[in-house]
């Protein structure tokens, strides 16, 4: 009997090391991904947070400097509501960086505000009021996980209603924030790995086909932004070459530029 | 995309079960994603921010999916698989943009769920590769979650 439990024991602990061994022993080292194709799904677009925090791994960032106050006109373009939107949601994350309670509270209002004028107040009404509590509470990992339900749920209610165009404008709006104070902080403080996170021609990708899709916005702002992807692509699509300092001061400029036509009105509108 | 999903739900426990005893004929892609998000939920505790955006579907046995996802070098990841069919067996494993495996060799696969995880050499587009290896079901639902820190 007592052979008997000892041979259990054993041939647990045996299934306990190989079960690990064949979820890895039976994984193919190499796939051809061109045999894929007809099988990939589009790219969920990451966080701004995502991009702060490998960053942030990288040295100390004064995230107070990033703060901006200036949050955008009232504009009665949905498009250009859901660009300003997106940049909104990004900006949030950039004060939970810098901890600044009194900037995410603004922000929260201030979703709320543009999340109605485009017509999705109602879903966001609650993530609005989470924001701004946990801000008071200063409980920053809820915030971004408020952050990121905001940013979910105004596009789940867009792609409800078949605005999904619009859904992915938010997307883009926040993506472009992102990359300006990316290379703000890059261009400031040059690192090859910082420079690096900038590596995302893909996603960069994603966006020109789904610009290329929406002929029918024809918003300066959103033509603006579709051919100053063409110039950041070559800068960042350099395959295995690193980006250099030049190519990150150039992205912030264009982004830059593209980040103040967001929140200000067109000359022409 | 047409098959991802956004769709916010919070798995339980209780919720699980009741789904697990639910006909298939009921199922959806938001039970497979409770499944991935209870799959999840460890690792949250262990600072993990899991992204409420996902992606989801149905595959027939021994079909794959991939998913091109962004990550960056200086971050963690982990990706969650789930379905609701009651002994399906998936997987889920993560290459790079040569199609030569990144992940690390601590991935998993139990009951209702399968995990990869990265910690990624470089920043660019990964393939996420998702694959029903058997079900006794004709389609099976599948969802995929993924958390970062």
């Amino acid at each position: 009997m007592t052979q008997f439990s000892r041979f259990l024991k054993l041939s647990a602990i045996s299934l306990c090391v190989l079960v690990p061994c064949a979820h890895g022993a039976r994984v193919p080292q190499r796939i051809d991904i061109k045999q894929l194709s007809k099988t990939v799904e589009d790219v969920v677009v990451p966080l701004p947070n995502e991009i702060f925090g490998a960053l942030n791994k990288l040295g100390a960032v004064n995230w107070k400097e990033y703060v901006r106050s200036d949050k955008g006109i009232n504009f009665t373009e949905r498009p250009r509501i859901a660009l300003l939107l997106g940049t909104v949601i990004a900006d949030g994350f950039v004060a939970v960086q810098a901890e600044d309670a009194p900037a995410v509270k603004e922000i929260g209002q201030r979703v709320l505000t543009l999340a109605k004028g485009i017509g999705v107040g109602n879903s966001i009404t609650p993530h609005a009021k989470a924001i701004i509590e946990a801000a008071d509470k200063r409980n920053w990992d809820d915030v971004r996980q408020e952050l990121d339900r905001t940013q979910n749920s105004v596009q789940q209610a867009m792609n409800e209603v078949h605005d999904e165009k619009l859904s992915q404008l938010v997307s883009l709006g926040g993506w472009l924030r992102g990359t300006e104070v990316l290379t703000s902080v890059v261009t400031k403080h040059f690192s090859v790995d910082g420079a690096e996170l900038l590596h995302q021609p893909d996603l960069l990708s994603y966006f020109q086909t789904k610009l290329h899709a929406m002929p029918e916005f024809q918003l300066p702002i959103i033509r603006e932004i579709e051919s100053a992807l063409v110039q950041v692509k070559p800068l960042i699509d350099v395959g295995d070459a690193r980006i250099p300092p030049e190519s990150v001061r150039k992205v912030n400029e264009i982004t830059t530029r593209l980040g103040n036509g967001i929140v200000t009105k067109d000359q022409d509108t | 995309m047409n098959s991802r999903v956004n769709v916010l739900l919070r798995g339980s426990f209780p919720l699980l079960v009741i789904l697990a005893l639910r006909p298939a004929a009921f199922a959806s892609v938001d039970d497979a994603q409770s499944f991935a998000l209870q799959a999840a939920e460890p690792y949250v505790k262990e600072g993990f921010q899991v992204r409420e955006d996902y992606w989801g579907g149905d595959l027939g046995a021994e079909e794959k999916k991939a998913v091109r996802q962004q990550l960056f070098k200086g971050n963690e990841y982990w990706f969650w698989l789930g379905t609701e069919v009651d002994r399906a067996k998936i997987s889920v494993h993560i290459y790079d943009s040569d199609g030569k495996l990144a992940e690390e060799p601590d991935g998993w696969d139990k009951g209702h769920s399968a995990a990869a995880h990265i910690i990624p050499k470089t920043t660019g587009s990964y393939f996420i590769i998702v694959s029903i290896e058997k079900s006794p079901e004709e389609r099976t639902h599948w969802a995929l979650v993924y958390g970062f820190r």
